[in-house]
């Protein structure tokens, strides 16, 4: 059997997950417009420990294909299974415009999830994934592979309850490719988890950005990883990440940490992070219209999120995100 | 009738103790039904007075008292002083993500009536709608994230449609004329005259008597170097016009 690295998580301890026994994984549940084609799929290619753990046991992989050509905005709808992990392979065809929606609300012990997401030159990808995993502690990996002129728009909701870690991959292979990422992500409890987000420039003139939102409450561990890499050759390329966390108890830990990898002269490239408290300005006006300092909070929290999750207009999507933010914090003051 | 007093009031910067104060003994009496006017140089504490009396926790009291209808309210909290009947339009009002305009002045109508007696959600559309109209505020304004990208002028008529919804017994509006162009200030104007009867006070803090022309004073206040110098009638601030403030006696130190 080959050696595979490890992918590159600095501060979460992925190796000691990846020693843990995954728990079995399910079909997910696919809701698409006729012409998108729902098959079961051969395996992707194994390329990382990580891959390595998720494909163990031959268990069942989703592939979702999007033609050629496709135009809707009716989402393909993504649910993961009730009490298990699942893989899904996603292809959408050149100059398809789709949205994809993702729901995970698995329970489990120790959960395998990975979604791989490849997009055909001039393909338009709005992807949203919301993880609010019930399970205890999941391995979750998400890779997007972006074409030529391709433009994946993502935002990723963080509102689970697990521990583990989340790697994000968005690879810019063609030309022209664009991405952006936002991550918003709640953590609470006594959640240890690791969000690493990583953004390759491997062509030429391709831009990728990376938006990640985190607040901490109680005694949850938060650890934001941004990774920028502009590979040599990638001229004309554009890579910028901002990751910002706030912290909302005593115990709460957060870390932000930004790491860019630059091989190429002739590109742009920036970050900035932050771990902050919540904002008083914003307390004090609110509170100056005679809200309590409780509810003053939860909403300047929210729109502490809202800059990671500003992508997402489904009212009712919105309406629950809010709702959990204010749940989680009115059981973090009590 | 209500009454606020600003008795002998005192106030440095919490953070800088050993600053000299910003406020010097201050005086003042606003009653429902008048409407005083603050003038002055800058930085000579009108902002100072105004944000002390909200209660932002930036600043001290080291002496004196403020109180409405007798009772202090140093020990109370910025929200608590704002559902006592005070409302502060600000110089520069935060912007707030994920909080809707609509979302955020109904939060602050019903932060003043009791948990079981909520204003209905049709009522209160009915009256934003009838407000922003009033304020000439698009529609769309509503449903905005709080002041987020909102331009000046369009902030200081948020301050506005605010005050007109939470209907305040006091309003202390902080240069709420900056920055707008001459239709923009007709609209504020009108906003605050709307709310001018015998059960609203304000005192208003400008730098120009062109805001005083739209909205008549009946007092009007010239601060210096953390005192009230000189009071008198809607007369005197258009007299400030001519002369400028320079010829004014400078506050006594540790009057």
């Amino acid at each position: 059997m080959p050696e595979f690295p490890t992918p590159s998580t600095p501060k979460i301890p992925l190796a000691r997950y990846l020693k843990q026994v995954k728990d079995a994984g399910a079909a997910v549940t696919v809701s698409a417009p006729t012409s998108v084609t729902v098959t079961a799929g051969p395996a992707p290619t194994t390329t990382s420990t990580l891959d390595q753990w998720l494909l163990q046991d031959g268990q069942p992989v989703t592939h979702i294909e999007v033609p050629a050509g496709f135009t809707s905005e009716t989402p393909v709808l993504l649910t993961g299974p009730a009490t298990a992990g699942g893989l899904v392979t996603i292809h959408v065809g050149e100059n398809a415009h789709v949205v994809l929606q993702e729901t995970w609300k698995s329970a489990g012990t120790m959960l395998g999830v990975g979604v791989w997401l490849t997009l055909g030159a001039g393909a338009t990808v709005s992807w949203l994934t919301y993880d609010a995993f019930a399970a205890k502690t999941a391995l979750v990996q998400r890779t997007a592979t972006v074409g030529a002129d391709a433009t994946l728009n993502w935002t990723i909701a963080g509102f689970s309850q697990n521990s583990g870690a989340s790697l994000i991959t968005t690879d810019l292979v063609g030309t022209g490719a664009q991405a952006t990422v936002n991550v918003g992500v709640l953590a609470s409890g006594a959640q240890h988890i690791g969000y690493t987000t990583a953004m390759t420039n491997r062509a030429r003139k391709s831009v990728g950005h990376i938006n990640q939102r985190g607040v901490i409450t109680g005694a949850a561990h938060l650890i934001f990883n941004g990774i920028g890499h502009i590979v040599q050759g990638a001229r004309g390329s554009d890579n910028q990440q901002e990751n910002r966390v706030l912290m909302l108890a005593q115990k709460a830990r957060g870390d932000a940490n930004p790491i860019l990898l630059i091989d190429e002269n002739d590109v742009t490239a920036g970050h900035a992070a932050s771990v902050t408290r919540v904002d008083k300005a914003q307390l004090y006006y609110l509170m100056s219209r005679g809200l309590s300092l409780e509810l003053a909070s939860r909403l300047v929290i929210r729109g502490f999120l809202e800059a990671g999750l500003a992508e997402i207009t489904d009212p009712t999507l919105k309406q629950e995100l809010f709702k959990t933010i204010d749940e989680t914090l009115v059981n973090a003051y009590a | 009738m209500s009454t606020l007093e600003i008795k002998d009031l005192h106030v440095k910067v919490k953070d800088e103790p050993a600053h000299a104060e910003i406020l010097r003994g201050v005086n003042l009496t606003v009653k429902t039904g008048e409407i005083h006017a603050l003038m002055g140089p800058n930085g000579n504490g009108k902002s100072t007075l105004a944000e002390t009396i909200m209660g932002n926790p930036r600043y001290l009291v080291t002496q004196g008292d403020i109180l409405v209808d007798g009772q202090s309210l140093l020990e109370l909290p910025v929200d608590a002083r704002a559902r006592a009947g005070l409302f502060l339009g600000m110089q520069y009002p935060a912007e707030i993500a994920g909080v809707t305009n609509a979302e955020f002045i109904r939060a602050a109508i019903n932060a003043r009536r009791p948990d079981d007696d909520q204003i209905p959600i049709m009522q209160f559309l009915k009256q934003l709608d009838a407000t922003m109209a009033t304020l000439e505020m698009p529609a769309d304004m509503a449903d905005r994230y709080l002041n987020q990208g909102f331009s000046g002028g369009e902030k200081k008529r948020n301050e506005i449609l605010q005050l007109m919804m939470i209907q305040p017994k006091f309003a202390l509006l902080d240069e709420i004329d900056s920055g707008l162009d001459i239709d923009a200030l007709r609209i504020v104007a009108k906003g605050v005259n709307l709310q001018r009867g015998p059960e609203f006070g304000s005192l208003i803090i400008t730098h120009y008597q062109r805001l005083l022309d739209y909205i008549v004073p009946d007092f009007v206040h010239v601060m210096k170097d953390g005192e009230i110098i000189e009071t008198g009638g809607a007369e005197l601030a258009k007299e400030l016009e001519k002369t400028g403030y320079s010829h004014l006696k400078a506050g006594e130190p540790n009057a």
